[in-house]
């Protein structure tokens, strides 16, 4: 299973005409992993289907991230807040989104591989062996090999570092553990192809290498301390201190000016500038789960959770110790990140669970030995009067803490059952009668392509559809989920925005046969194309290809997105717009209201009788949520 | 070198900025209550943005976070309540206090989402 032999794998039917090299572009620790499982079953003679190993992989990863969650949180406090966390971990919401069976992606096995590094970092830092540090970077490796997610670590553990230091715990164990860890680690990390040099030139990863740093000046120091008298070390302290101080600023200055460091890329500095991506990224700020996170995705994906994690820190700086700093900088730093980006819900979800597991296991504990309070000592007697009803207070609190965890489990299932457990791509609606109606379009259209347009045929759609139209329709791609090159899926924006016979030049000059388009508006699906269209003008006005298509050209004088009457001609005469309400002008959609009402902005459209120059129409599906239109040819005569 | 607790309470505060939204307000800015129009034409505010999880007002963002920090200060307030030196009289205002800070956050939580989301806990 060779990490090497992916970068020889070189995809052309995605991203036409670029084509796109697989080994250098993702993190292979998922398929590694998954055919790994799958070689040593089937070599138990255990004969399952790989596909079975992929749908399953989630649930089984999200298992034994449970059991880390019980060691990690032993380790923090008690076997008792262990068992608690471990409970809290298997079903809250906020983890169980991204781990359902058939989800395959990479945060199945990246929080497995994040709690497992923390795990072994801690005992790195309890113990100071150097096995325990070797194993936190073989944990590390797994990490880097699996999301690109693994630079919150490389930057967490050095803040640890250099929080112990500043609080004065630094110890020889600390400085084993961090050594070994920060060299192993990083030498491994650069196996991966995907990350190369990074570690050594990207901003991100620069933290870490100053705390190493850092680490063997402090060890140097207290080394040269224990040799030295107090006078002669001030001295001998206080200058080397300022001539390193002055070099290291004057070197970073230099390299940062020279270029050598590259700066934050654009992902991670919005983490730290949330307006930054709204500003200047328009193809990050768009993705819907990069939006930051209302009061109500922590409730609806923590409940009870959102209580006890202040609970947690206040345990925890009760008795602070050098593990506890490490849950307590996570904690904090998790919640920050949650509440910029929706999508990191999912990293604060196990921290959040340790904490609450280590709150309940220290309320419970404390509460249940006075329960039983029938010997009463001498000695405690002067203290006596000061109790009131001590053990029907105690038996109270414990009847309100189980409450408590009875409605959090109530509600993770409901939650699971209702938000979390659907396919995304067989839809299904209510009808009045209250039957339900199952919208099986998009398989539909895919199948359609599939069988019926020529093997070798570029499609043209959006990026959020690539990978379904890759794997079901069997087709070539312009632009797909991964999003490596925003300059390609601008053009492919400009073609969507443009009027017909200026899309008809791009699409000509990428060789595009079919465009698909979705189409929400005869059965109220408010996740289309048109709703999408104004992210489509963003990044096709953000290269320099798309500098014509300015966004306030598609909004009404007053300012405003409209597809009625009142809407603006650039928008009513774009290929989008035609494309999605060819023919719609005929239709009766709801009872009461004008042929062509678009059911998800509730209006009836403004361009309804056009005929389409340079498409025609291939597919509509039965509830026409997919359309597929044929590129024509160029005309045989000239005009 | 500011005492433990001292971090605590920061870092208490910035859990209830944070989870009140404030992140969201700052970059999709909100209103800071909601407006419907009634049927006799006058506009009536709205305090909780219904049937979206993923969206609020500033209002309803702050409210509900402050009760996630109340519920949290009443476990703590409760852990306090075991010194064997407190006098009597403190002990039990200090148990009463925890105990209606808890039943009050979680009961508040529980209504301010059957408002935003009127199929919660219904299956």
């Amino acid at each position: 299973m060779c990490v090497c032999v992916c970068v020889c794998v070189f995809d052309d039917r995605a991203w036409y005409p670029l084509g796109r090299i697989i080994g250098g572009t993702i993190y292979p620790g998922l398929m590694v992993t998954s055919a790994a499982i799958y070689h040593i079953l089937n070599w138990l003679h255990i004969s399952i289907d790989v596909r079975n190993v992929c749908v399953f992989l989630a649930p089984l990863f999200s298992s034994f991230t449970t059991i880390v969650t019980y060691h990690l949180a032993k380790e923090l406090k008690s076997p008792g807040a262990g068992l608690v966390a471990a409970v809290m971990i298997a079903i809250v919401p906020g983890y169980i989104s991204r781990s359902v069976a058939g989800s395959y992606d990479n945060e199945g096995i990246a929080i497995f591989c994040m709690l497992l590094t923390y795990y072994m970092w801690i005992k790195a830092v309890k113990t100071g062996t150097l096995f325990w540090s070797t194993m936190a970077a073989l944990a590390y490796f797994y990490m880097v090999s699996s999301w690109g997610g693994y630079v919150f670590l490389i930057n967490i553990i050095p803040l640890h570092v250099l929080t112990l230091m500043i609080t004065g715990r630094f110890s020889h164990r600390v400085y084993v553990a961090y050594s070994s860890l920060y060299v192993i680690g990083t030498i491994l990390s650069m196996q991966i192809s995907f990350v190369g040099f990074q570690p050594v030139s990207t901003s991100e990863h620069m933290g870490a290498f100053g705390v190493f740093g850092l680490c063997q000046i402090h060890a140097f120091v207290d080394y040269v301390r224990s040799h030295l008298n107090k006078n002669q070390f001030d001295t001998l302290f206080r200058a080397v201190i300022s001539t390193i101080a002055a070099a290291g600023v004057l070197t970073l200055a230099v390299l940062a000016a020279l270029g050598k460091i590259a700066p934050w890329t654009g992902r991670f500095y919005s983490l730290l500038d949330p307006s930054y991506a709204k500003n200047n990224i328009p193809i990050i700020a768009s993705v819907s789960e990069h939006q930051p996170t209302a009061w109500s995705s922590f409730y609806f994906d923590l409940q009870m959770l959102t209580f006890m994690f202040p609970v947690g820190l206040y345990f925890c700086f009760s008795n602070l110790t050098d593990e506890n700093i490490f849950i307590i900088l996570y904690g904090v730093l998790s919640i920050y990140f949650a509440g910029v980006m929706v999508r990191l819900m999912l990293v604060l979800a196990p921290v959040m669970c340790i904490l609450s597991g280590i709150a309940v296991s220290s309320l419970l504990s404390t509460y249940m030995k006075q329960i039983d309070d029938v010997k009463v000592e001498k000695k405690k007697q002067r203290f006596e009067g000061n109790y009131f009803m001590r053990s029907e207070i105690a038996t109270l609190f414990v009847c309100v803490m189980s409450v408590f965890l009875v409605m959090y489990t109530l509600h993770c299932t409901w939650v699971t059952s209702e938000a979390y457990s659907s396919p995304s791509i067989v839809l299904s609606a209510r009808g009045h009668d209250g039957s339900r109606i199952i919208f099986d379009d998009f398989r539909e259209a895919y199948y359609w392509l599939r069988h019926n347009t020529p093997e070798d045929a570029k499609v043209m759609s959006w990026w959020d559809y690539g990978y379904q139209i890759t794997a079901m329709a069997n087709r070539t791609i312009l632009v797909d989920n991964n999003t490596w090159n925003n300059t390609h899926i601008s053009r492919v924006g400009q073609a969507m925005a443009s009027s017909e016979d200026k899309a008809y030049q791009i699409m000509r000059e990428l060789d595009v046969d079919y465009v698909l388009v979705i189409f929400g508006g005869l059965t109220g699906y408010s996740s289309d194309d048109i709703n999408k269209f104004l992210w489509m003008v963003r990044i096709g006005g953000s290269t320099d290809k798309g500098t014509h298509i300015k966004e306030h050209d598609y909004y009404t004088p007053a300012g405003e997105f409209r597809v009625d009457k009142e809407g603006s001609p650039t928008l009513l005469n774009c290929l989008m717009y035609k494309m999605c309400y060819y023919r719609f002008g005929q239709v009766y959609t709801e009872g009461g209201k004008p042929p062509g009402y678009d059911r998800v902005r509730n209006v009836e459209i403004g361009n309804k009788d056009f005929e389409l120059d340079v498409l025609e129409e291939a597919y509509t599906t039965e509830h026409w949520i997919v359309r597929i239109y044929k590129v024509k040819d160029l005309p045989n005569r000239g005009a | 070198m500011p005492s433990p607790m001292v971090v605590f309470a920061f870092i208490l505060l910035s859990y209830f900025l944070v989870t009140g939204g404030i992140i969201y307000d700052v970059i999709v800015e909100p209103p800071s209550v909601g407006s419907t129009t009634d049927e006799h034409g006058h506009s009536r505010p709205v305090a909780f943005m219904a049937y979206r999880v993923n969206g609020q007002y500033i209002m309803e963002g702050l409210a509900s976070s402050f009760m996630f920090a109340l519920g949290g200060i009443g476990f703590i307030v409760l852990d306090q309540t075991h010194s064997p030196s407190t006098p009597r009289l403190n002990r039990i205002l200090l148990i009463i206090i925890g105990f209606a800070c808890i039943i009050i956050a979680a009961i508040a939580c529980y209504a301010f989402m059957k408002i935003k989301l009127p199929g919660y806990l219904m299956s």
